[in-house]
């Protein structure tokens, strides 16, 4: 507080307090009012004094008097207001009655000030919230402003969207204090609602900033409520099971509230929470627990498209301590049987190679001579093969195949003397004995033996021996038994056939038996001449030691020799014992068998009688000799009526085989080359053989 | 040819007949199941929309401003309370339901296509989220559409509450984003209304209480 001496006035003493207003020395009024005070309304009293109130002057009293209440030093700093009035010496005295009635003034403002409310028009209040518990009702809170010193009213107005009407708060009490209740009356859905809280007092109103609510937003519903929590065990391992009811308000019975819940849970001495979602049912097992102990449960809930409830109260369950068989022992099992598998690794590891033998045993490779197992890599199969092959394996013919193949058939025919001989032993002998003593036992002729060619090297030299014309036979019968007895024709050289056949047959005969004796049965003997030429049809005789010739005599008028001559090499052997002649009319006594039996004999065709008989006589020897090139072993074709046309051998004479039936007219000799048996040629035979009883079958 | 499309032909029908079967084989409870799902994802979506773009918007200039206080559904007359929404039957339930969705498909046009204009700080991800709005409609009417048959000839009929808000968004900015703001909030609360129906018609063909 400064003064200033200003005139000549008394100095005046230093005031012993300060005083609410002083007068200092330049005319001013100095006017020191205490800072919480009110300001009193000095416009009218400044005016008073001084007859113009300054500009600043009112300023500063508008400014005081528009100081809210309880708004703090807004407008004012140091409480200290001060009022510069100017003064005039000569009023003096009315500056002093001035003082006393500010004073006058002051005084109850001072003792107002000091003892109770300042009375001011209410605060603004503020509306906090508004919520719903169950989207059917509301509930709106405020928080009131100063109240200005007087008893100061709130109430809520609203408003709603479509309608200008404005309602107030129906219900302030149910909800507590400073809360709106809106019940399910007032209470509509999918509106806005503009609510206004105004509090007034005395002096004034306030009002807040409204609020636009729709209810379906602001839904935060109650705790869940009747939380239990149980104790139940899982194979051995407690757990909790909650279970729990949604706030009794909400309707989640018909739909038109959905709820979704939420618990915590925590061991009583812990600190932190175990939180778990537990969707829209209405229990829960928590099956986590660390420990026993006691346990602490709360849930709450919260509609699906709101605010989450209030925690419910804390429900407690004793779980029972348990051997916690997890994380430590597991941890100490596994270390173990880690540590031990190391070791054992380790060991194995060391010893691999004594394993590998033990478990894996070495599998032989292939021990194959020449076998080499980089070629089989290479993939050559020529090669390997070509290895395998040893050098004398398998042993190859030096000679050709052609050995192995028996292309003529030995025919026997038995000597007259044997013939007599056989016929004195047992004229009724049953023919097909065979003649082993004079059967060669080899020559691949095995299934051969009996009835079939006999061959035989003396009695080819017998057959030489004897005498042409002892032996006769008259073969007599039809052609269709010549067929059976032979089956080859032979080309009649320069012969005319008085019946225009001439056939033939002494190259692949088969002989009887040699033993067969006695006078035979020109049918009987033929017979056996047929069978003996089955088998002569399969039976190629490999043995060449001799012609193959026949004998056969006939008597009569043989007009026509034919001769069967064979190569003396490879011929015919035909050893018949059989009596192949005819009728046996014309036997000779002597000799009742035609054929000479071992001989080489030659037949000769003498003619060919009206019955259709072929008469054969022996041959001259001088026919014997056999052209050595002649061979006619291969038989060129069959005709129709069972002839066969033999044919030159081709090995040995190229060129000759067909010439053979043209030349037959240059041939002087009148030989007769007999065929020399058999194969592919014949090819509408049966395997290449002649099979006579086919050609029996064909011609009889 | 004509033979192997026979033998096509006669397979096919036979697959229309299962899938068909099979499609109705599906209970009610099951389609409104998905749909209530779906109802709610899309008021979710429409929920943080509002809330981006008021984030924007000064609370003040949001109320002093003048603002069209109706919605273009409003003229659809749905249930204020409960009571009387469980009194509506349920085929008039879908039938509101679809309405509405029904109502919202040009006004969603007319956002996704102001909404690239929008002078917003997050403007891409709004466009982004009104895309998804429309396509979760898209699904949601058509599975809507296959609940009507299912119930009855009255949810068959469908409100026609056309848009009349035309295609001005206003001249500045300020202006714009209030037009959004409010079309925004009117179909949060048509979705919103929606997702109810649907959740009761849910709890009501359960036909058990305790499950709802």
């Amino acid at each position: 507080m400064a003064t200033q001496d200003v005139g000549a006035g008394p100095r005046p003493s230093p005031a012993p307090a300060p005083a609410p207003f002083r007068i200092t020395g330049t005319r001013e009024l100095m006017l020191r009012l205490p800072r919480a005070s009110p300001l009193v309304r000095l416009v009218s009293l400044s005016s008073r004094l001084t007859g113009c109130a300054s500009r600043r002057e009112r300023a500063l009293l508008g400014a005081a008097a528009g100081v809210h209440h309880g708004r703090g030093t807004e407008g004012r700093e140091t409480g200290k207001t001060l009022l510069w009035l100017p003064l005039s010496g000569a009023k003096m005295r009315n500056v002093f009655e001035v003082m006393l009635l500010l004073l006058l003034l002051l005084l109850p403002l001072v003792t107002a000030h000091a003892g109770g409310q300042p009375n001011s028009p209410p605060g603004k209040p503020v509306l906090t919230s508004c919520r719903s518990p169950e989207k059917e009702t509301f509930t709106c809170w405020w928080k009131p402003g100063s109240d200005g010193g007087l008893s100061t009213k709130h109430s809520l107005f609203y408003r709603k969207e479509s309608s200008d009407a404005v309602h107030e708060c129906p219900d302030y009490r149910t909800a507590g204090e400073n809360s709106c209740f809106f019940n399910k009356n007032n209470t509509a859905i999918w509106v806005n609602y503009n609510i206004t809280v105004v509090a007034t007092n005395s002096l004034g109103s306030a009002y807040s900033d409204p609020v636009e609510v729709d209810v379906v937003y602001i839904v935060q519903p109650n705790p869940p409520e009747n939380v239990t929590v149980s104790v139940m065990e899982d194979k051995g391992w407690p757990f909790l099971r909650v279970s729990w009811e949604p706030p009794r308000k909400a309707d989640t019975r018909s739909g038109w509230i959905t709820l979704v819940y939420e618990l915590r849970v925590k061991l009583k001495e812990e600190d932190d929470w175990e939180t778990h979602l537990a969707g829209q049912q209405k229990m829960f097992n928590i099956l986590s627990l660390p420990s026993g102990g006691e346990y602490q449960v709360e849930v709450r809930c919260r509609p699906d498209h709101g605010f989450w409830s209030e925690w419910s109260s804390t429900s407690k369950a004793n779980v029972p301590h348990h051997f916690r068989r997890d994380n430590s022992t597991w941890i100490l099992m596994t270390v173990f049987f880690a540590f031990t598998f190391l070791i054992v690794a380790w060991l194995l590891h060391l010893n691999r190679h004594n394993l590998k033998r033990c478990i894996l045993p070495p599998v032989p490779g292939p021990k194959i001579k020449g076998f080499d197992k980089k070629l089989l890599k290479s993939g050559k199969s020529n090669e390997i093969f070509s290895a395998l092959v040893v050098p004398d394996y398998p042993s190859t013919p030096s000679s050709n195949y052609e050995d192995l193949l028996v292309d003529y058939l030995e025919v026997y025919v038995p000597t007259e003397r044997e013939l007599q001989l056989e016929e004195s032993k047992d004229p009724h002998d049953d023919r097909l004995k065979s003649d082993s003593s004079t059967s060669d036992s080899d020559s691949g002729r095995g299934s051969c033996d009996s009835h079939t060619l006999l061959v035989d090297k003396e009695a080819k030299e017998e057959a030489r021996q004897a005498e042409c014309g002892q032996t006769r036979t008259e073969v007599q019968r039809s052609l269709k038994d010549w067929d059976a007895l032979t089956y080859a024709q032979i080309d009649m050289v320069g012969r005319d056939v008085p019946s225009g056949r001439v056939k033939t047959w002494p190259s692949l005969y088969s002989p009887l038996p040699r033993h067969s004796s006695g006078p035979l049965d020109q049918q009987s003997s033929l017979q056996m001449a047929k069978q003996h030429s089955l088998s002569t049809s399969s039976f190629l005789a490999q043995e060449a030691s001799g012609e193959s010739y026949w004998d056969v005599c006939s008597h009569g008028e043989l007009p026509r020799p034919l001769r069967a001559k064979t190569p003396p090499h490879r011929g015919l052997r035909a050893r018949s014992d059989a009596d192949v002649s005819g009728a046996g009319l014309k036997r000779a006594p002597a000799g009742p068998r035609s054929l000479a039996p071992h001989t080489s004999e030659y037949v000769e065709v003498q003619r060919v009688n009206n019955k259709d008989v072929v008469l054969l006589q022996p041959v001259v020897t001088g026919c014997y000799q056999a052209l050595p090139g002649e061979v006619y072993s291969k038989v060129k074709r069959v005709d129709s009526d069972n002839i066969l046309l033999l044919q030159r051998e081709a090995r040995e004479e190229d060129g000759y085989p067909g010439a053979e039936q043209e030349n037959t007219t240059q041939k002087a000799s009148a030989c007769v080359y007999a065929a020399v048996l058999v194969q592919d040629q014949m090819a509408p035979m049966v395997n290449g053989y002649v099979d006579t009883a086919t050609m029996c079958t064909l011609t009889c | 040819m004509a033979r192997h499309t026979g033998t096509f032909g006669s397979k096919l029908l036979p697959t229309v007949l299962y899938m068909v079967a099979a499609c109705s084989a599906i209970p009610i409870t099951d389609l409104l199941d998905r749909a209530s799902q779906r109802s709610d994802q899309l008021h979710s979506l429409s929920t943080t929309l509002t809330q981006d773009l008021d984030s924007h918007l000064p609370l003040t200039v949001r109320l002093t401003l003048p603002r069209p206080s109706v919605c273009h559904t409003a003229s659809l007359q749905t249930p204020n309370d409960k009571e009387q929404a469980l009194q509506v039957p349920e085929s008039d339930l879908l039938s509101l339901a679809r309405s509405l969705l029904q109502a919202w498909e040009d006004p969603l046009v007319f956002l996704s296509t102001s909404a690239n204009f929008l002078p917003h700080p997050a403007q891409n991800a709004i466009s982004n989220k009104i895309q998804e709005l429309r396509d979760h409609s898209k699904s949601l009417g058509d599975g809507l559409n296959i609940l009507s048959g299912k119930m009855g000839p009255g949810a068959r009929t469908i409100s026609m509450l056309p848009y009349t808000g035309g295609n001005d968004v206003g001249q500045d900015t300020i202006s714009q984003l209030i037009n959004l703001n409010f079309l925004l909030s009117c179909f949060r609360r048509d979705s919103h209304k929606i997702d109810s129906f649907l959740k009761i018609l849910r709890c009501r063909a359960t036909g058990l209480p305790q499950m709802c």
